[in-house]
């Protein structure tokens, strides 16, 4: 445990460009939980799709990592809406935890499928961008993970903005306001918790496509970053997007500096610490949320 | 609520039977399987006072299987302590923790998804606190060796010393589990799950109720973890603290019917000779396959068969009941 | 047997309830009325133990049971019902008795002979072995009054028992109450129907705004003009 200003400094960069990450994989989750009142406990899982896709263009493709996100976010979407339709929608009124637990299914179905085709190897994309990095002094910021900061935050606010000012994403959020008052001015809510299915497992793509040069994929993968969504939702306010940004530069500089301070992963039991005890303590978040 | 769903003792008492006969007949395969079988109805049987009687829905009950597996594990392997005398140790550990995961949350007021998420959170954090006690294996884990048949070790030669193990457990289980359901605490715990407020206005003191669950559910479950580390002989903190064993350990529940005494047995008796079979089937190159079965199930039973097996079976059997009645000409029920 | 003296309850910036104080004596029926929004609701709540009031006093047979959870007071004997009701629906309704009868009868045996009586006694017994979720909606009114009468409480609160009732079945409640009271059962009853704030209460308290605007027999009460003005002005709202 050698504290220099230089490992903290990298901690720090690492935290914060990996934070954005987090955030963009938040979003979603925070959209389909906050609009929906359900909990996809496969949220990682479809990252984890995601991942594999956009793997495979890179590496047998041969394609440019960021121009999968063109394939990974229009099939993320379309797989999210398939999902929705066939296993989601016709439980949307059933008790909060028959929807978990399908999802828990989902997301073992996923991953499993996913150890049947490809096995439990680990695989990582060599790209052009993989070794690009620029020096910040002592401090190593890795182009990849810089050019996938800068996108999850250009995804984030498109999101945003879409939300805010168009006029289906003002209908998302009255139906995740209030679905019956939603219903009465005539916006079909069905439809609507469809498209932010979609929308949510799309950004997933977008993360995934960022991720590929500089992140493994594995039948696994899923099961952390899944997990990290719901610390950075939970967090950051259930539907509160500057909040689950916010939380996800906080969550990636717990999870960086504190690597960098504690031994082994004992930096994950803080990560989930914080989580219990925010849980616990302020379950609507620390910048306030929707109340479940 | 539901009751036992074979009201009929002799048919009980056949299976028990065939129960304990087993292995006089079958070979070292199908031992292994009903010890699957067993080991996976009793943990289900367990998670199911907190999950299916008292409704919280803990999807990080691996905490206190990784509790027991750990403390009688550590304690045969580096002080030479009996299992039998360990599992108890491990059950008082896991006992303490399920006060204190319960109290914590339920205090607080934490229910459904959110109490859901802090019981995973807490496995997790077992798993990487775990890691980083090399005094326990860290991340390598701890290996139970064997050294030959050694009953008052819990080491048997051969499977059926085991087999007798895990079936003995399996019927003080539900046992228990069907003798606490008749009594006031079953019923508070029902009526807390079914609702809670209206509970509170009857005078039960819910808090109190869901801890006592709590506690007791995590007790039965370390139980389970000593013989998993026995039976396996092999634990680390992914396969004992893991979302793994968390899932399966309510699968069945979930799938032979939650709140119910026999869900989880049927549950685990017809799902898992299917997988198993399967995998062994299927061999290395689909490992993964009979997971890939669970999650399949899990899911169509969540869409069309919510209350599991043993509900679709009351359900049905209520409807053949009106059906038989009505021809009498009394009313549905 | 209850006196609740200078009651208030606040949330975040709204006051529910505030300078609000009365009694209700043994063996009485007491009537609180008042328009939608007045705080009867969260009166109850109060008394129930399900929400603190932000201050003021409730002494319940002398003690003060401002912080007790409802569970404890219902052990005092004071027991509500919810105006929306609310049964154990994966329980049959000898089941759902019997979790107010565990109160006072731990022993199973016990408990459900208590149970029985008291379904006979909301003639219910022949829907003994149904399912909660399976009864229609007078049943379930007197399953909730049947639960509460399970706890034995020696002081009942009555939430919007009739609303949502047909005629005949408001006057089955009707009758049930008076003779509840005979046997010595107070009652502090919360009702919407004038019908049956009128027949039944001995006294009647009116809550508007949060705070006590008169108090009377059913007759005074009902030619206050203060009272007259609170239901009317709304209406004209």
């Amino acid at each position: 445990m050698v504290f220099s200003f230089e490992l903290f400094g990298q901690a720090l960069v690492t935290g914060i460009l990996i934070g954005g990450i987090f955030a963009l994989i938040s979003v979603g989750l925070s959209l389909i939980w906050g609009v929906m009142r359900i909990i996809n406990f496969a949220h990682g899982e479809f990252l984890m799709i995601a991942m594999y896709i956009a793997y495979f263009l890179v590496v047998k493709g041969g394609w440019d990592p960021y121009l999968t996100i063109f394939v990974t976010a229009p099939a993320l979407f379309l797989i999210g809406v398939l999902i929705f339709q066939s296993t989601i929608r016709p439980i949307l009124k059933d008790p909060s935890m028959n929807q978990i637990m399908l999802t828990v299914g989902l997301s073992l179905i996923l991953q499993n499928l996913a150890l049947v085709f490809f096995k439990a190897d680990v695989l990582t994309a060599n790209t052009a961008y993989t070794r690009l990095n620029f020096f910040l002094g002592p401090v190593v910021v890795r182009g990849s993970q810089l050019i996938a900061f800068v996108g999850s935050g250009l995804a984030a606010f498109l999101l945003y903005w879409f939300l805010q000012k168009t006029e289906t994403g003002r209908a998302i959020r009255a139906a995740s306001i209030n679905r019956d008052a939603a219903t009465l001015v005539g916006i079909n809510v069905r439809n609507t918790y469809l498209l932010a299915f979609g929308i949510g497992s799309a950004s997933l793509g977008v993360a995934a496509s960022l991720m590929i040069p500089f992140y493994y994929t594995s039948p696994t993968v899923g099961l952390f970053f899944g997990l990290i969504a719901y610390v950075v939702v939970v967090l950051g306010g259930l539907g509160n997007f500057p909040g689950a940004l916010v939380a996800g530069l906080i969550i990636g500089l717990t999870e960086s500096i504190g690597a960098s301070l504690l031994p082994g992963s004992l930096a994950r039991v803080l990560t989930f610490g914080i989580f219990i005890i925010v849980l616990l303590l302020r379950p609507q978040g620390i910048f306030g949320g929707k109340q479940k | 609520m539901k009751t036992p769903l074979k009201n009929s003792s002799t048919l009980l008492a056949l299976l028990l039977l065939m129960a304990f006969v087993l292995p006089l007949f079958a070979g070292e395969y199908l031992i292994h399987i009903g010890v699957l079988v067993l080991f996976y109805a009793y943990m289900a049987v367990a998670w199911n006072i907190l999950g299916g009687y008292a409704g919280q829905h803990s999807l990080g009950h691996a905490l206190f299987m990784g509790i027991g597996a750990y403390t009688s594990t550590y304690l045969f392997t580096r002080l030479g302590l009996t299992p039998w005398i360990g599992m108890w140790l491990g059950g008082a550990l896991a006992g303490l923790t399920g006060w204190f995961v319960g109290y914590l949350c339920f205090r607080y007021g934490l229910k459904g998804p959110y109490f859901a998420l802090v019981t995973i959170a807490m496995a997790e954090a077992a798993v990487y606190l775990v890691n980083n006690i090399t005094a326990v294996g860290g991340a390598q884990g701890l290996e139970v060796a064997w050294t030959g048949s050694a009953p008052l070790l819990m080491q048997f030669d051969g499977k059926s010393g085991y087999y007798y193990v895990i079936l003995v457990m399996s019927i003080l289980a539900v046992w228990l589990s069907s003798w606490l359901i008749k009594r006031r605490f079953g019923y508070q715990l029902v009526s807390v799950r079914e609702n809670e407020d209206a509970a509170e206005a009857l005078g039960v003191d819910t808090l109190r109720v869901k801890i006592q669950a709590s506690i007791i559910s995590a007790i039965m479950t370390a139980l389970g973890g000593t013989f998993f580390a026995q039976y396996f002989t092999y634990i680390n903190p992914r396969n004992v603290f893991g979302e793994g064993p968390s899932i399966q350990i309510l699968l069945f529940a979930i799938i032979g019917g939650l709140g119910t005494v026999w869900g989880p047995v049927v549950g685990a008796l017809v799902l898992v000779p299917v997988a198993e079979l399967s995998r062994g089937w299927l061999g290395g190159s689909f490992a993964g396959a009979h997971i890939l079965l669970y999650g399949t199930v899990l899911v169509l039973v969540m869409l069309f068969m919510p209350n599991g097996i043993v509900g679709l079976y009351e359900k049905l059997r209520g409807k053949m009941k009106s059906y038989r009645s009505s021809n009498q000409g009394s009313e549905a029920s | 047997m209850l006196v609740v003296s200078d009651l208030r309850r606040d949330f975040d910036g709204l006051t529910a309830v505030h300078d609000l104080s009365f009694t209700v004596e043994p063996g009485e029926i007491v009537g609180m009325i008042g328009p939608n929004g007045a705080g009867k609701t969260t009166t109850f709540a109060m008394l129930a133990g399900f929400l603190t009031p932000t201050s003021g006093e409730i002494l319940f047979q002398g003690k003060r049971i401002n912080n007790l959870k409802p569970h404890q007071v219902c052990k005092l004997g004071l027991t509500r019902t919810f105006q929306i009701v609310q049964p154990f629906p994966d329980m049959t309704a000898l089941e759902n008795i019997m979790v107010g009868a565990y109160v006072r009868y731990p022993n199973t045996t016990d408990a459900k002979h208590k149970a029985m009586e008291v379904l006979e006694r909301v003639n219910l017994l022949h829907k003994a072995d149904t399912l909660g979720k399976n009864l229609t909606l007078i049943e379930l009114k007197r399953l909730e009054i049947g639960k509460a009468l399970a706890t034995e409480p020696s002081l009942l609160l009555l939430d919007e028992v009739a609303s949502g009732l047909k005629d005949a079945e408001v006057d089955n409640i009707l009758v049930l109450v008076r003779q509840l009271n005979k046997e010595g059962i107070t009652f502090l009853i919360v009702e919407h129907l004038m019908k049956v704030i009128m027949n039944l209460s001995q006294r009647v308290i009116v809550l508007d705004f949060g705070q006590m605007i008169g108090q009377g027999t059913p007759q005074e009460v009902s030619r206050n003009p203060a009272v007259l003005a609170a239901y009317l002005g709304k209406e004209e709202e």
